[in-house]
């Protein structure tokens, strides 16, 4: 799957792309407005990670000349202007989603992953991780035909450790996917641990492949 | 505190009183020495008038002793004996109080006595005329003088009113501009011109001094939102490494821990930040999405937000509505007040405490269990210190306090019954 990150800070776009890169993805990087313009009129790809502020034009011109074009392109805004403004006509021009940094490259990959997912043809709403089958819209999840009842915030982190397989999640990460940008009003943030273990529980009683693990000092990985 | 036109009125009024109460012996005085010089001319004149009289008609014998006898018997105020022998003084001016059997009371006497020759023989004439009384004189001096006095300081008091409300009238409206001017609304002064040159003066020299503030304080608003802008692209390359590093898998268990110690002051940068941009948006009045928002509902998704580090911290959450609380916010803003004011006081109680929200259609409060009050001075200020917690960016009261500001709210802090409590009225006053 075809990503470009639009973002004229070149060390994070190289960041981005060393993280996203472990996963089945081809990243393609634009520093600035002429090249990013170029690039998304020429090809295609599955997401674009768009900065609003470029050297040479605004980002939200790259938007709007990809909608006008037709295309489908998923899009997330990556800005640090973080106003709502900003975000309400990034979402009405037609991005998909809206970051606003500095954020984890943990929460990147899990939108990434959730809009990639969205914008895939798939009638049936459903992915499948070896055993566990989840289903979208009804907010389900199987391990081999036995429903597992989770709540709310384990069936959002089940899925942000699928989106992120292979990856180490720090607690504040998993914190700030769980509350948002409040988590960092916070010194503590213990109830991941609680949660982290029901999810693990539930998925144990169902005998899933282990693959939830906690990593000493640090947080947890998806493994695979 | 006395009024400027107050501290010389009252010397004047002092220095008035002086100056009357002196001026009552004196009266006296003078009135009592023409009075008595008066008299005294006219018993001389009187006393020539007789004497010539007398020696014009030529009298003797039996006729004159006639008239000298009814002239004593009928003349109340004087009286020619004859006289026999010496006396000590014959020509001499007295005083004597008698008294008087008409008014049945003692009254003064002016008198002048003189030894004339009526036919050869020597007989006294005596001229008596009643003085006013001295009492009697001063205390009507003295009554006049007070009158005078009363009438005096009215006048003062009437005339200070009306010299103070005219002249002073320019200074009073530049006063009340410069006690209703705000640096921080970025709204301009304009004093009214005026004839008088010391308060045109004093307006000019005010004018320049708020307009070199204001560009002062909008260069350093201007400063703090660049700094903190500037600061956004470092602190996410940072937040970037640290993900990256924590990827790499020769990292040991110590240097784990050391990358996520990392993490806590690089999110409490971030949310410092984030508050300093967040303010400094506030204070440019860019949130003008103004919509109707429902408080309950408000608090509700915030509650849902929050509810982890209230289940944390083992803390009791009640809500309590009297009516519904309707009000007109930017959505933005309504929900970061709502935040700011809910994790406050979730950080704020210690364990197994009690956090109560009430809300009514005036206004809101947060209350939160605690020990002690706090500094009421400081509490809404940037950066004050009130707890040694490490998350506490010392913003998020500011931004409380800014974001009622912008609303014309007020919010206020108490403390009662191990409670603290931040209410919130929306009311406009």
């Amino acid at each position: 799957m075809k990503i470009l990150i639009i973002e004229d800070e070149k060390e994070l776009a190289s960041d981005i792309l060393h993280y996203l890169s472990g996963e089945d993805y081809r990243c393609e990087t634009a520093s600035d407005f002429a090249t990013a313009k170029e690039k998304v009129s020429l090809y295609q790809y599955d997401c674009i990670l768009l900065d609003l502020m470029l050297p040479g034009g605004d980002g939200f011109e790259i938007l709007n000349h990809l909608r006008s074009q037709n295309k489908q392109d998923g899009v997330i805004i990556i800005s640090a202007k973080n106003t709502l403004e900003d975000k309400i006509k990034g979402l009405n021009i037609g991005a998909d989603d809206y970051l606003a940094k500095p954020f984890h490259h943990s929460e990147l990959a899990a939108r990434i992953h959730s809009v990639i997912r969205r914008k895939q043809f798939d009638p049936s709403n459903l992915i499948t991780q070896n055993e566990i089958r989840i289903d979208f819209l009804s907010r389900t999840v199987h391990i081999a035909e036995n429903l597992i009842v989770l709540t709310k915030k384990e069936y959002d982190l089940l899925l942000f450790f699928i989106g992120n397989k292979n990856r180490v999640l720090s607690k504040s990460a998993l914190a700030e996917h769980l509350s948002g940008d409040l988590a960092d009003m916070f010194d503590s943030h213990d109830f991941v641990y609680a949660h982290v273990k029901n999810l693990k529980k539930k998925l144990n009683e169902q005998n899933y492949g282990g693959y939830l693990k906690t990593i000493y000092g640090t947080g947890y990985k998806w493994e695979i | 505190m006395t009024k400027l036109l107050d501290k010389p009125f009252k010397a004047f009024t002092i220095y008035a009183l002086i100056i009357l109460l002196v001026s009552i012996p004196v009266y006296f005085l003078v009135v009592d020495w023409i009075w008595v010089t008066e008299i005294d001319d006219h018993h001389e004149i009187a006393m020539d008038r007789i004497e010539g009289s007398f020696k014009e008609a030529y009298l003797s014998g039996q006729e004159l002793e006639t008239i000298l006898n009814s002239w004593n018997m009928l003349q109340p105020n004087s009286s020619i004996v004859p006289l026999k022998g010496t006396i000590a003084s014959p020509d001499s001016v007295y005083e004597v109080t008698k008294y008087n059997s008409y008014e049945q009371e003692s009254d003064r006497f002016r008198g002048l006595q003189k030894v004339i020759q009526i036919d050869g023989q020597a007989y006294l004439l005596n001229i008596e005329t009643n003085v006013e009384e001295a009492y009697e004189t001063v205390f009507a001096i003295g009554f006049v003088t007070v009158v005078l006095y009363g009438l005096l300081v009215f006048g003062f008091i009437q005339l200070n009113r009306k010299i103070s409300k005219a002249v002073w009238k320019p200074f009073d409206q530049t006063l009340s501009k410069l006690k209703s001017f705000d640096l921080s609304t970025n709204k301009e002064v304009i004093f009214e011109p005026t004839d008088i040159e010391e308060f045109e003066e004093l307006n000019t020299t005010i004018s320049r001094l708020i307009a070199e503030n204001v560009s002062a304080y909008n260069q350093q608003k201007a400063f703090v939102a660049n700094a903190s802008h500037e600061l956004q692209t470092p602190i996410a390359l940072l937040k970037s490494k640290l993900d990256l590093l924590l990827q790499d898998e020769k990292l040991n268990a110590t240097q784990s821990e050391l990358v996520n110690a990392i993490q806590i002051p690089l999110a409490r940068l971030t949310r410092v930040n984030k508050n300093l941009l967040l303010l400094a948006r506030i204070e440019n009045s860019i949130y003008s999405d103004v919509e109707e928002m429902d408080f309950s509902e408000k608090v509700g998704n915030s509650e849902e937000l929050l509810q982890d580090y209230i289940a944390e911290k083992m803390l009791i959450f009640k809500k309590i509505g009297s009516s519904i609380c309707h009000f007109q916010c930017s959505k933005f803003l309504a929900e970061t007040l709502v935040n700011n004011l809910l994790s406050n006081a979730i950080r704020h109680t210690p364990h197994n405490g009690e956090i109560i929200v009430e809300w009514g259609n005036s206004g809101f409060s947060f209350q939160n269990s605690g020990k002690e009050a706090l500094s009421q001075d400081s509490l809404f200020k940037r950066f004050s210190i009130s707890t040694t917690e490490t998350t506490n960016s010392g913003l998020g009261l500011a931004i409380v306090k800014e974001i009622c500001k912008q609303n014309s709210w007020e919010v206020s802090y108490s403390f009662a019954d191990s409670f603290h409590n931040f209410s919130i009225d929306i009311q406009k006053f």
